[in-house]
This record gives C-alpha cells, sequence and structure tokens, in this order.
C-alpha cells in the first residue's frame, strides 16, 4: 500500500493545484476571504482525493498510461462529486444550506459536462508529470513497473527511429565507398 | 515527370544504391527524386503527447479566449454555427498536410517548390511580412501588466531575450518546446475547465452548443460593413491562423512522424555542431508493398486522432469555456457587454476581468488575465519556434550557400533576427499600443489560409503516389476550404470596401 500511495503525488498535486484556483473564484460570487479559503480547501482536498485515486489506480494497472476514455469516465463521475462536495461543505459551514444553482441533476450535469475538459487538461500534465516521478522512486517495485511500461513505449518508438537513422547512415557510407573506390 | 503512377526505378539517379542494384526513386515535380525507404511502424492510435501540441498552442489563442466570445455576446449563442465549421475545417486541413509530411519528410513548403517554386516564395514572404511583427506577445504582455502592475514593454522585451536564449541553450528544440507547452496548455486547460465551472451554468453550455448548430443563422446586423469583417477575422482565427498548420508539417518532421524518422532533428545553436547532415529531399515508401501500406494506415489512424479529439476537441473546449465565462461576466456586469461591443480588446478583456473582481476582489480578475497572459506566452513561443522553423527548411533547400551553414544555424539566424527586430519595433516602432499592430495583418494571415487549401491540393494530389492520394470527399472538403476563407476576405472586400477585423 505504501508503494502505491508514493505513486499518487503527480495526480493529487494537479487536483490540490486545480482545486487551490477556486479560492479566487469564490469571490465572484462576493463572499469575503473565509468563504474563499472554504471554496478553495473543499476542492483543493475532492479533487486531490480524486487525482491521488487516479495515480494509484494506473499504478495498480487498472488505467494505461496516457489512454484517454477511461481516464475521460473517471472524472465524468469524479468531478461533479468533486463540485458537489465543494457547494455542500461551503454552502453549509457558511450560510447553513446548500444553493445549486439548476438543481441537483442540472448543477450535476453541467458539471458532468465541463469534466471532459478538466480530464483532457488533467491528462496531459499527468502525463508529463509521472514519468518524472517515477524516475525518483528508485526503491518502489510497483514505480519501478509503471516507469517499465512508459519505458516500452518510449522504447520501441526511440528504436525504431533509430534504426531507420542507422540504415540512411550505413547507406550513405556504402554510396561514398562507392564513390571512393571509383 | 512521373507522378501518376507509384514509385519507379530511377533510370539516371543512382542515389545511396546497393552494388549492382539501382536505387528506386519517386519523381514528383522537377526536384531531386526521393528514394524509396522503409516506413517505420506507426505508435498506438490512441494517445496524448505528440506534435499536436503544437498546433493547440498556436491554435487557442484570441479567437477562442476573446473574439468568439464576443461574438456570441453581440449576436448570440447561434453565431457560433460558423466556429464550428471553422475548426472542424482545420482538423480536415491538419490531416491533409500530415499526409504530405508524413509521406515524404518533407514540409509543406517543400511540397509547394515541387509544384511551383515561386508559390513556396509566396509563402516565404508572407511569413516574414506577418509574423515578424510582435503582436501576439504584446498582447499577453499587456494582461501581465493589468496583474503585476510591471510595464508591458519591459515584459515583452525581456520575453523576447529569453524566448532566444532558451531556444538557443536547447539541446533539441522540439523535445524541450513540447513538454513547456505541454505543461502550459495542461495548466490552462485544467485552470480554464474549474472557471467555467465555477461561474457556468448549464443554460450558458447548452446555449452555447446548441447555438454550433444554428446552421446558416446570420442576423441583419452581421451583414454590415462594421461586422461582416470581424465575422471573417473572427473565422480566420477559430482554430490555426494563418500559416500555422503550414508550420505544423515542420513539427510532425522533428517528431519523426512517418518518414520524418529519417530526416535529423533541429538542434539549439550551443548544440549546432553535433547536427546529423540533413538531407537534401525528402523520403517516399513503397506504396505497392501491402506491408507498408498497412504501416501508412496506422500512421493515419494516430494522425486522426490527434486532429479530432487532441486539436478539434481542446480547441473547442476551450472556446466553449471562455464563452460561458464571458456569459457569466455579462450577466453579472451589465456595462461589460456595451464595453464588449464597442471592439477595443484590451479594454474589452480587462472589462471582462474586472466584471470578475468587482464583486470583492481582483484576485479572480487576476485569474482571467493571467489566462490571457497564458496564452500570449503560448502563442510566442509556438510562434517564434515556428517561424524560424519555416524561414530555415525553406532557406536551408532553396537559397544557394545555405546547406554551408546548416539547419540549426539559420534556425539561429532567423530566431535572433525575428528577436531583434521584434525589440527594436516595441521600443522605436508604431506607438498605438499592442493592439494596433496586430490587427493590420488579418487580411494576409486570411489570404494565405486560402492560399494553402490550394497548394495542399496541388501538392497531395500531383506529388503523391496513387495510392497514398486523398479520396475525393476530402478533396472537396479543402476545396470548401478555399473558397471559404477567399471567397469571405474578397466579398467584405468588395461589398464593403473593408478586409477583416
Amino acid at each position: 500500500m505504501r508503494h502505491l500511495t508514493e505513486l499518487a503525488l503527480p495526480g493529487s498535486l494537479i487536483g490540490v493545484v486545480a482545486g487551490a484556483m477556486a479560492g479566487g473564484l469564490t469571490l465572484l460570487a462576493g463572499q469575503p476571504a473565509g468563504w474563499a479559503a472554504v471554496s478553495a480547501l473543499a476542492l483543493a482536498l475532492a479533487l486531490g482525493l480524486l487525482g491521488t485515486g487516479y495515480s494509484m489506480l494506473l499504478g495498480h494497472g487498472l488505467f494505461r498510461p496516457g489512454v484517454f476514455a477511461p481516464a475521460g469516465l473517471y472524472w465524468l463521475a469524479g468531478f461533479p462529486l468533486a463540485r458537489l462536495f465543494q457547494e455542500t461543505v461551503t454552502g453549509l459551514t457558511i450560510h447553513g444550506q446548500i444553493y445549486l444553482p439548476g438543481g441537483v441533476g442540472g448543477f450535476l450535469a453541467y458539471q458532468a459536462i465541463v469534466s471532459l475538459g478538466f480530464a483532457i487538461g488533467f491528462i496531459w500534465l499527468h502525463e508529463r508529470l509521472m514519468p518524472h516521478w517515477l524516475m525518483r522512486l528508485k526503491g518502489n517495485p510497483k514505480a519501478r513497473e509503471l516507469l517499465a511500461t512508459y519505458v516500452v513505449h518510449a522504447e520501441s518508438m526511440w528504436t525504431a527511429k533509430e534504426r531507420r537513422r542507422a540504415q540512411v547512415r550505413a547507406q550513405r557510407a556504402q554510396s561514398r565507398a562507392q564513390r571512393g573506390a571509383r | 515527370m512521373d507522378t501518376s503512377k507509384t514509385p519507379v526505378p530511377a533510370e539516371a539517379s543512382q542515389v545511396n544504391a546497393a552494388p549492382g542494384q539501382e536505387e528506386r526513386v519517386w519523381r514528383a515535380g522537377g526536384l531531386e527524386p526521393m528514394p524509396i525507404r522503409t516506413l517505420p511502424d506507426a505508435p498506438p492510435s490512441i494517445h496524448i503527447l505528440g506534435p499536436t501540441v503544437f498546433l493547440v498552442a498556436l491554435g487557442v489563442g484570441m479567437g477562442e479566449s476573446y473574439m468568439w466570445p464576443r461574438l456570441v455576446l453581440l449576436f448570440g449563442p447561434e453565431i457560433r454555427w460558423l466556429f464550428l465549421i471553422g475548426v472542424t475545417l482545420q482538423a480536415v486541413v491538419m490531416l491533409e498536410m500530415a499526409r504530405y509530411a508524413m509521406a515524404t519528410g518533407e514540409s509543406i513548403f517543400f511540397g509547394a517548390a515541387r509544384v511551383f517554386k515561386p508559390l513556396m516564395w509566396f509563402f516565404f514572404v508572407v511569413a516574414i511580412l506577418v509574423y515578424i511583427w510582435p503582436g501576439h506577445l504584446s498582447a499577453g504582455a499587456a494582461a501581465l501588466e493589468q496583474i503585476t502592475g510591471i510595464p508591458w514593454l519591459v515584459t515583452a522585451c525581456i520575453g523576447l531575450v529569453l524566448v532566444g536564449v532558451v531556444f538557443s541553450l536547447a539541446k533539441v528544440i522540439y523535445n524541450l518546446l513540447e513538454s513547456l507547452l505541454s505543461i502550459l496548455i495542461g495548466t490552462l486547460v485544467v485552470g480554464t475547465a474549474v472557471v467555467a465551472a465555477m461561474v457556468g451554468t448549464w443554460g450558458d453550455v447548452t446555449s452555447t452548443i446548441t447555438g454550433m448548430f444554428a446552421f446558416g443563422y446570420l442576423p441583419d446586423q452581421a451583414l454590415t460593413a462594421a461586422w461582416f469583417p470581424v465575422i471573417v477575422g473572427s473565422i480566420a482565427f477559430a482554430g490555426p491562423s494563418g500559416m500555422q498548420q503550414m508550420w505544423y508539417t515542420l513539427h510532425l518532421r522533428d517528431s519523426g512522424a512517418g518518414m520524418g524518422s529519417h530526416i535529423p532533428t533541429i538542434r539549439g545553436l550551443r548544440h549546432a555542431g553535433e547536427e546529423e547532415v540533413m538531407p537534401a529531399r525528402g523520403f517516399m515508401f513503397d506504396t505497392d508493398n501491402p506491408e507498408e501500406m498497412r504501416k501508412w494506415k496506422g500512421w493515419r489512424r494516430w494522425v486522426t486522432f490527434d486532429a479530432f479529439l487532441l486539436f478539434w476537441g481542446i480547441t473547442m473546449l476551450v472556446t466553449v469555456s471562455f464563452t460561458v465565462i464571458a456569459q457569466a461576466a455579462a450577466r453579472n456586469t451589465p456595462g461589460v457587454r456595451a464595453v464588449i461591443e464597442t471592439g477595443d480588446r484590451e479594454v474589452a478583456l480587462n472589462a471582462m476581468a474586472n466584471s470578475f473582481a468587482s464583486a470583492g476582489s481582483s484576485v479572480l480578475g487576476a485569474v482571467f488575465l493571467g489566462f490571457i497572459a497564458l496564452i500570449g506566452l503560448n502563442a510566442t513561443l509556438g510562434l517564434f519556434d515556428s517561424f524560424s522553423r519555416g524561414q530555415a527548411d525553406m532557406s536551408f533547400h532553396f537559397v544557394r550557400g545555405a546547406k554551408k551553414l546548416g539547419m540549426s544555424r539559420l534556425y539561429a539566424a532567423f530566431l535572433w533576427g525575428v528577436i531583434g527586430f521584434g525589440i527594436l519595433i516595441l521600443l522605436f516602432g508604431p506607438a498605438d499600443g499592442p493592439s494596433g499592430i496586430l490587427d493590420t495583418l488579418a487580411f494576409l494571415s486570411t489570404f494565405a489560409m486560402g492560399a494553402y487549401c490550394v497548394t495542399l491540393l496541388l501538392v497531395n494530389n500531383r506529388m503523391l503516389p496513387k495510392p497514398i492520394r486523398p479520396k475525393i470527399w476530402t478533396n472537396l472538403i479543402i476545396g470548401f476550404g478555399a473558397v471559404f476563407y477567399l471567397g469571405m476576405l474578397f466579398y467584405s472586400l468588395f461589398a464593403f470596401g473593408v478586409v477583416v477585423g
């Protein structure tokens, strides 16, 4: 479990940073700093936990690196719930009641649409950060395993490219040798 | 010229042929024939990172963040059907640009030279006229001034020098830029999604999305001298504008896509000495070989995924998010609509930011302006690299004596040239502020888009072997693109006496 937890940093980091952005945004509603802090904290916590979950499931082999569809489905369910959690916590903490624009159904449906955008941005950043983080986790077998899948993909791209280049170089050398012989 | 058949053995050229063997080449146009080489295996079609990041970085700009949200506030969400057509057209153009670049490892500029060399020189000149001005940088820097108080001129000049230094020190420029842009775009996409989730409503997003299918909607006010040129300009700025699609072929090549794997990558000035020898032309694969055609189909699937999920999807997403944000701004601060209608971009962007900030703090306004600055930074990094790449490619192959310098040094020369000119213009050029620099170039930019559609039709249908030429429906779409861009541009010119806004 400790090994899986270590893998979670990139996902949780992206989630927390995205959630913290909410701090400024709640001011839109004309609320004081207290509201903004609670709002940011609630969303950062929810998105951070979901980001942690994504990274851990990736380490568990449930998701494949760089594949969008499962990540899209994960956030389709997760993002609206995170927003619902944020609205509930801030509403109850500050006003003692919850107000969701468009009712629960409309609110969740709207958040589900936006979640696709969030999922693309999340996975885009995750794919950039995760390999670098895995390289740092030298003593973690789960990290080694996951890094291997990234490396296999990168290697297949690299060797194909190098093989072609080597062929080109060999052909050039051969042609130079031919010209020299003449 | 033999362009109507699949690759044939050359009679005269024995380029790199093994002893006693005849080198097979593909003759296209009057330039050097392309030797036949093996096509590498395609990567899995479903992927997330790749050269599309450049097109997204270039494409998601002022059109998405300002021009289209503004049109929606003015004419209603139904006007967005034109945006849908513009971006979808750009996705098909992207696929067709990739066809030539992946099949040959050559840029579309080289392809244009194979058809008719002056056509390539036309794009060389247009690139200088349109992209040498530092307008794209000044827009982002002006937004940064609003947040930090640092004069935009200072940020812009420091930014220009910084871009030059970073690209000169990089070992392989493509790798550095792909990583950098991926982080920036990822942050932008995540950030706009969170903003839209918090300020928008179900009604905003449904009206924005359903508006995309109101085909044919054009209110009377849109067909006036005041607004039609603005609409034409906005269509040209839906997705990548001007020559950005043409430069995408150079990024595809450097990423090693298709036959681009046979071409060395461009290095930073500091590592220019380690550069491999750049071949004088591209390569072709054996289109008669079923195994090679199978690999080709794999590469087409790979780029189709890029075009429709990454490019089309992200561009659409960002513009929907910004439209939702603009609608929320108009709702919260009624005065913002009037300001946006006046058409001064900086005033309107500040008004949109202020409408958020007026509720209690400047933080939200700063977040919004931060996105605008981020878009400006993306555009600057992408445009400087792309411009230098394109001009270096054309100079290397078609200017006598340029090969001695090498591709990396030519790249550095164009990069530092455009940076130096940019700083001079910012310091001593027209003093009418950031907006004035950007807007005057819209005509050439739009004209180039119509011209590259015509070029694509000629290059892909005449310079490629028959089995990999575009299908009729693709040709019809690209032909429609040429008529669409040029038709609207000239209609605006002749009917209203105005180019584009």
